[in-house]
């Protein structure tokens, strides 16, 4: 630790050694302990720049502020319970919802299959009537 | 990348989980820190307190995704904390005139003695005087005790720099308070 190093160190953390950083504390420590008359006025400054930092006050959480606090972490958790709620419903609506569009898909086709087969045995019958119908043309019954 | 060590990552996990008793946990630990820091950044109680709660919300958000091990939780905190004391003093400086008016000096008149709260409040009014930079470094390392490091890193700065703001901050603090006598602040 040089001279140099241990004023600057004291004029931006202060006299507290707890303040200085931790990998140059016991360096800057020693160097304290082998100079005291070179360190006396630096660290004199910088204790009373310390002891004007301590006067200073600061504001306490009031209770108001305290319940506001613990209402927004109860309505965050709520909503977060219920926007996850909601992410399974919608999940299952997706799900239930294909399904039921793939039942829907699968009546329509069986139906247009069943109204194709039954037609087509209908003209089937017709035409197997007609051909034993002499006065009839052909050509009217299929049109 | 190391893992880093995280003094509050029990209590975020359980925060996360929407666990009451570690929710009043992390109020009881948080909170105060929070409001001092937003407090000493802008001087004005009402606002510190609304940027207290706006981070306390913001933490019941990340909490249930955190990643423990990326960074310190506090130390988020701090970050939210910060960037809105900024937003906030930058709307100040928008809305104020472009010559700033000649601040009063709020010290004693010659003839009064010192009491323990003209010092607090004068100190509290030379510290909002201070250029933002300077107040936030002292804030943060003299109030919020973060570690040098910790500071640097919140300030997107060297270690160097930080010093740097430190000592000019205190410097100024001393010159703006050179008549108040030493020990006259714990009168």
């Amino acid at each position: 630790m040089t001279s140099e190093r241990f004023l600057a160190l004291v004029a931006a953390y202060g006299a507290d050694a707890r303040r200085w950083p931790e990998d140059e504390r016991a360096a800057a420590r020693a160097h304290a302990a082998a100079w005291p008359e070179a360190v006396a006025d630096a660290l004199a400054e910088a204790d009373a720049a310390d002891a004007l930092l301590r006067a200073s006050r600061v504001a306490h959480p009031t209770t108001v502020l305290r319940d506001r606090v613990m209402a927004s972490a109860a309505s965050t958790h709520f909503k977060r319970v219920r926007d996850e709620g909601r992410c399974w419903l919608d999940r299952l609506t997706l799900v239930l919802g294909a399904g039921w569009a793939a039942a829907t898909c699968s009546g329509i086709v069986a139906g247009v299959m069943m109204a194709t087969w039954l037609t087509t045995d209908a003209q089937v019958e017709a035409v197997l009537y007609q051909a034993f119908a002499p006065a009839v043309d052909d050509a009217e019954v299929l049109g | 990348m190391a893992l880093i060590a995280d003094p509050d990552g029990d209590l975020v996990r359980r925060v996360g989980q929407g666990d009451p008793a570690a929710i009043q946990a992390m109020v009881a630990r948080k909170l105060p820190r929070m409001l001092a820091l937003a407090h000493r950044m802008l001087g004005d109680v009402a606002e510190a307190e609304d940027v207290a709660q706006e981070v306390m919300l913001r933490a019941w958000k990340q909490a249930p995704v955190w990643t423990p091990g990326q960074a310190r939780f506090d130390t988020w905190l701090h970050r939210v904390g910060l960037n809105l004391c900024y937003d906030r003093l930058r709307r100040r400086r928008e809305v104020s005139t472009a010559t700033p008016p000649d601040q009063a000096d709020t010290g004693p008149a010659p003839d009064r003695g010192l009491l323990a709260a003209d010092v607090g409040a004068r100190v509290d009014a030379a510290l909002t005087r201070l250029p933002d930079r300077q107040r936030e470094a002292i804030v943060l390392c003299h109030y919020q005790e973060l570690t040098n490091i910790e500071a640097a890193a919140l300030m997107a700065i060297s270690v160097e720099a930080l010093e740097s703001l430190l000592s000019r901050g205190r410097r100024a603090l001393r010159l703006a308070l050179a008549d108040i006598r030493p020990g006259a602040e714990g009168a």
